[in-house]
């Protein structure tokens, strides 16, 4: 390994490696929301810890992982053609405090034409110190023909419990351009976390996005954007995640379906073990599409606050729109536990399989980083039964 | 001690449901190496007391015993019977969505590998490999949920084994097929085909004992084991003079 250095103003330059900085606990983070330190698993690595961006260079051709504020020295277009082109600054207070921000952190995912990026690269927005606001802008450009797996992880430090995080994401996958983010959350109990995402697929492209929240937050509250602008474009939302008590999580997507024979699909799969989930979405079809949006909720031993609120919408301007909702929301009844229990199961490891299958239900193609994260989520939510 | 060749013993068992008795100072041995049958009218307690056996939460004993091959289970939950040699083959199992046929097998047969090539074997033969990756009991027909649950069992491999209607709501092909599954069970030795083990099945019609040996019937009654004798005769005798014969046998106390 090359020799290491500290770049706490963020200039770090991507020709070092500093992945020897972080000590045991970060890399057992980082580890949590499937960012991987050593190994050669990944096309790339980019770690934001607090203000600190620590990138492994990469030398996948077609790829650049850069921290956001190098990638905007270096290249002017990128301010002109991307930054804060996908989510406007006046959006919110959210994105006018970020667009407000002196030093500019970060990542910035850059996938050439025709570049296939088959191993994963990865990004962590990583929260080390306790009470600190953390404001971050990402983009993410896969241009035509190209493709790109991002494995996001956001997490805190097992001994942080407060925090801010304020997160705009941009993303623009070109024509026939594929994208699959997933982003896997586990933060500390008392941090508040506002991701605004935008996001616009052209024609024959594919995002797909999966999203994991195994420790929630406080607060949560995520409401990305993304627009279907050419024809053939399609997007696939998946958001799994486990509410605990205490917790505010409110999970939204709207998808623009502009352009003709554009598909999209978003699904929400819950375990409330307490606290607020709000489950949203909206598809609007302006064109010649289809579209189909499934909330679905477990409540487990909610108590009298805990609740699950599932709101998806559709919304047709097109008369060749095919859209369509559904939502459900239970619980695991005593007869399927018992049913499992006179197979010889124990009590809790019924209880496990069928959350595992009610979160991984109707969802083909789970890679294996899913996989494990579910196992995660299935194995947290079981401690609150039995 | 005399050593106990009962596999099940039911010593005055009353089960209630809330509030409302469901069995009512029951009693029922089956020897080992013997299946029995049950018949009985609608609403008579054949299905309470199969549940009952299994331990399933909603059937409350309150008074009374069971016991598996001498050990008494009445204290213990579905799991452990579950694991002390008790098997059930529902008629209406539950749905789980998203818990696959396969992963219950794999359970099962976690600890016992020769077990995993002979349940492979039997799927194949009983034409239900395409039910493994899908939900459990879910949009199953009467006949694949008949072979879901005894696929389950053969994996299980229990001391004892009930099953509920096996020959309910199955066409007379899959009838066969289901038969032979129940067979299988009970005698898992080919070269000794008398040589069984302990069992109970529920039926109606009487179709399945068109394919499966028992060595005993009881009919059920208003909570309680009214009659015992002779399956053909028993069978016989439902089908000429209805139940109604048999409710007369009972209040003369024969």
């Amino acid at each position: 390994m090359k020799k290491t250095e500290y770049h706490p103003n963020g200039g770090v330059s991507p020709e070092l490696n500093a992945l020897d900085q972080l000590d045991p606990t970060d890399t057992a983070a980082l580890a949590q929301v499937g960012v991987l330190t050593e190994g050669e698993q990944r096309a790339g690595t980019l770690i934001l810890r607090d203000f600190c961006p620590i990138c492994i260079p990469n030398r996948t051709e077609g790829l650049e992982l850069l921290p956001i504020a190098t990638a905007l020295e270096k290249y002017d277009w990128l301010r002109e053609k991307y930054f804060w082109k996908a989510v406007p600054t006046d959006l919110d207070e959210i994105t006018e405090q970020c667009a407000s921000q002196q030093e500019v952190y970060g990542y910035f995912a850059w996938v050439r034409k025709g570049a296939k990026v088959l191993l994963p690269c990865q990004a962590a927005l990583y929260m080390a110190s306790d009470n600190i606001t953390q404001v971050v802008h990402n983009v993410v450009i896969v241009e035509d023909d190209a493709e790109l797996q991002l494995v996001t992880g956001c997490v805190t430090h097992q001994n942080v419990y407060s925090g801010l995080h304020m997160a705009v994401s941009e993303q623009f996958i070109g024509k026939n351009a594929r994208l699959i983010n997933t982003m896997v959350h586990d933060w500390g109990p008392d941090v508040t976390v506002y991701p605004r995402s935008g996001t616009f697929v052209e024609a024959g492209g594919c995002y797909e996005s999966n999203y994991i929240s195994l420790r929630p937050a406080k607060i949560i509250t995520s409401n990305p954007q993304t627009r279907l602008i050419g024809k053939g474009a399609s997007a696939k939302f998946l958001s799994v995640i486990l509410g605990v008590e205490g917790s505010m999580i409110d999970m939204g997507g709207d998808i623009y379906l502009d352009a003709d024979d554009t598909t999209a699909e978003l699904a929400h799969r819950g375990v409330c073990t307490g606290g607020e989930m709000h489950q949203k979405g909206l598809l609007i079809g302006n064109a010649k599409c289809k579209a189909h949006v499934d909330c679905a909720g477990l409540l487990l031993n909610v108590g009298e606050e805990g609740f699950i609120l599932s709101i998806p919408g559709i919304k047709a301007h097109h008369p060749d729109a095919r859209m369509s909702h559904e939502a459900s929301i239970g619980k695991l009844a005593p007869e399927q536990v018992e049913y499992l229990q006179s197979r010889g199961m124990e009590e809790r490891e019924a209880i496990s399989l069928m959350i595992r299958g009610f979160l991984g239900a109707d969802i083909d193609g789970l890679g294996f980083e899913l996989e494990d994260r579910i196992a995660e989520i299935t194995e947290l939510a079981g401690h609150g039964e039995g | 001690m005399k050593e106990n060749n009962n596999v099940l013993e039911i010593k005055d068992l009353c089960v209630y449901a809330g509030q409302k008795e469901l069995l009512h100072n029951l009693n029922l041995t089956i020897p080992a190496g013997e299946v029995h049958a049950l018949f009985g009218p609608n609403g008579s307690g054949k299905t309470t007391l199969m549940m009952a056996i299994m331990g399933f939460s909603r059937y409350q004993v309150k008074s009374g015993q069971i016991l598996l091959a001498g050990k008494d289970i009445t204290e213990l939950d579905i799991t452990e019977r579950a694991r002390w040699g008790i098997g059930i083959a529902q008629q209406l199992p539950p749905a789980i969505p998203g818990v696959k046929l396969q992963q219950v097998l794999d359970y099962v047969t976690a600890a016992n590998h020769q077990q995993v090539d002979n349940v492979g074997q039997v799927a194949k033969a009983a034409d239900m490999e395409r039910f493994l990756n899908r939900d459990i009991n879910g949009n199953l027909s009467g006949g694949e949920i008949r072979r879901a649950e005894l696929l389950q069992l053969l994996a299980m491999q229990p001391m004892f084994s009930m099953m509920d209607e096996p020959d309910s709501g199955v066409d007379l092909e899959a009838l066969k097929v289901v038969g032979e599954l129940v067979n299988m069970l009970f005698s898992d030795d080919p070269v000794h085909p008398a040589r069984r083990k302990a069992g109970l099945i529920i039926t109606h019609s009487g179709n399945i004992l068109n394919y499966v040996h028992v060595d005993k019937a009881h009919v059920m009654f208003e909570r309680q084991i009214g009659c015992t004798g002779n399956p053909a005769i028993i069978l016989d005798t439902i089908s000429k003079y209805g139940y109604a014969e048999c409710t007369q046998c009972l209040q003369e106390g024969v």
